[in-house]
């Protein structure tokens, strides 16, 4: 039973070369729907959602757990928690001026900007990094699985993810005999 | 006049998938097909005005969800099984056939013909037609979705975020993860 | 019924899809299996949303800076910024039951409902 899952990770030409030729190309697509979200269809929540995809890919052919560890969790967690600050720290820096929660117009009023770069600080700042950041959170989260102890973990070497599949495979196996 | 022959073959496409993901009894045969239904149904958005929708969907629908789900189950466990299709569950079907039924006698006939300019959503004074007239003089983007995401509605799209941001919480608890330390 | 395929055809196949959805939750043993059938149900809202929004011979809603707003026909675009962001809630509640999901399997080594049953009733 623990040998089907061994298997969760291929070295495959056929998935490196294409994905190495096309993730130049979603990050960008990705970053042009953020920034020219405005104007254009697209915007944050489908920018961010590319960005995310492309680290999906990333992961698929270099290997998920080299992936994580190239792209640390304090990274993740500082992009989901810096979404979720940039958001309510423009709603109440409006606020702050005297208005109602997210009202752009002060901006314009009080410090001079255009009212349309209030949003575009929500929209980049906020909702795409924490749509990407939520993304690759939840792609690491559900591919490293249920850990009951995470004291196996820190001892196996980067890289070898067959191996750490392995030994929480069993892990889980004991679990099962209860 | 209403929709190309692309557009009917679309749906024809959209529906054969959702039905065979139903009775697909291999489950990675399922996830598969699953993939192919949310790509068809993401064109199927373009043709009805929603590039914004149809992006995310082909972003969302059948790029994570297909690998959060091929993830669960190389995680968990694939059964092993040598009939092609699922048994049919026939008093499911007896109760659902009877859900769409009643959805389609009571609630179909009182909605307005797809795509008239009549549409009560539409033709809304105060809320489809304020945004569009408004949008760029109250803004300055001429993307409406994005006008009514980040301005008029930006305190709901908050809430949205945060229920995001938890959901990430929610699964890091779950799954016992050490990602927070 | 048959006269409104022409004239109200992306309802129908919403209602259609919502039914298949419903199926799944209810027949499939397989739990993975029932959180794609909420994913189906959850897409058949989402096309009975952006069909709403739909104007016939219309525009994406993209209001040009130059033209006079008057006389453009473009989709709405709230329903569109509701599914927008449910598409995201939607892969979020998604990821909490897959987690769910892996998390019973660790314990219960399995994922059909009915053996589920039996194991949690032997307790």
């Amino acid at each position: 039973m623990a040998d089907q899952y061994d298997d969760t990770y291929t070295e495959s030409q056929v998935i490196l070369t294409s994905v190495k030729i096309i993730a130049p190309f979603t990050l960008t697509y990705g970053l042009f729907m953020t920034f020219h979200g405005a104007d254009t269809p697209g915007g944050s929540f489908q920018g961010g959602a590319i960005i995310g995809v492309t680290i999906l890919m990333l992961a698929f052919a270099f290997g998920i757990e080299p992936t994580r560890q190239w792209l640390s969790n304090s990274t993740l967690v500082a992009l989901i928690a810096g979404g979720v600050s940039i958001f309510l720290g423009v709603g109440l820096a409006t606020m702050a001026l005297g208005g109602a929660f997210l009202e752009y117009e002060l901006f314009d009023e009080v410090l001079g900007i255009a009212p349309k770069w209030g949003m575009e600080t929500i929209e980049i700042g906020g909702i795409a990094l924490i749509v990407a950041g939520v993304v690759i959170t939840l792609f690491f989260a559900t591919a490293s699985g249920f850990t009951p102890e995470r004291g196996t973990d820190s001892s196996s070497s980067p890289g070898s993810v067959a191996g750490r599949g392995g030994d929480r495979d069993s892990e889980n196996g004991g679990d099962d005999d209860d | 006049m209403t929709m190309s022959w692309f557009a009917y073959t679309l749906m024809v496409f959209i529906l054969l998938t959702a039905v065979t993901t139903a009775l697909f009894r291999d489950v990675l045969s399922a996830i598969v097909v699953f993939g192919a239904y949310s790509l068809g149904m993401a064109i199927f958005y373009t043709f009805l005005l929603a590039p914004d929708v149809a992006m995310t969907e082909a972003a969302i629908g059948a790029g994570v969800t297909t690998i959060l789900l091929l993830l669960t189950i190389a995680r968990t466990t694939r059964p092993s099984t040598d009939r092609l299709f699922e048994r049919v569950h026939w008093p499911g079907v007896v109760a659902v056939g009877a859900f769409a039924i009643v959805l389609l006698w009571t609630v179909l006939p009182e909605m307005v013909a797809v795509g008239a300019e009549d549409a009560p959503v539409w033709a809304n004074a105060d809320v489809t037609q304020y945004y569009i007239q408004h949008t760029y003089d109250d803004t300055g983007v001429q993307n409406a979705v994005t006008a009514v995401l980040a301005a008029y509605r930006g305190f709901d799209t908050f809430g949205e975020a945060v229920v995001v941001f938890a959901a990430g919480v929610a699964v890091l608890i779950v799954l016992k993860r050490e990602v927070f330390a | 019924m048959i006269e409104y395929l022409d004239t109200h055809y992306t309802y129908v196949l919403a209602f259609v899809l919502l039914a298949i959805g419903l199926y799944m939750m209810i027949a499939n043993e397989n739990l993975v299996k029932k959180v794609i059938g909420v994913n189906l149900f959850q897409t058949a809202i989402f096309l009975f949303f952006v069909s709403v929004a739909y104007v016939e011979g219309g525009d994406a809603p993209i209001v040009p800076a130059e033209t006079n707003p008057g006389e453009l026909l473009v989709a709405s675009p709230l329903p569109h910024v509701i599914v927008l962001t449910a598409i995201v809630v939607g892969v979020a509640l998604t990821a909490v039951a897959l987690a769910l999901i892996v998390r019973i399997y660790a314990e219960y080594g399995t994922l059909r409902e009915d053996t589920l049953r039996e194991v949690r009733a032997d307790e």
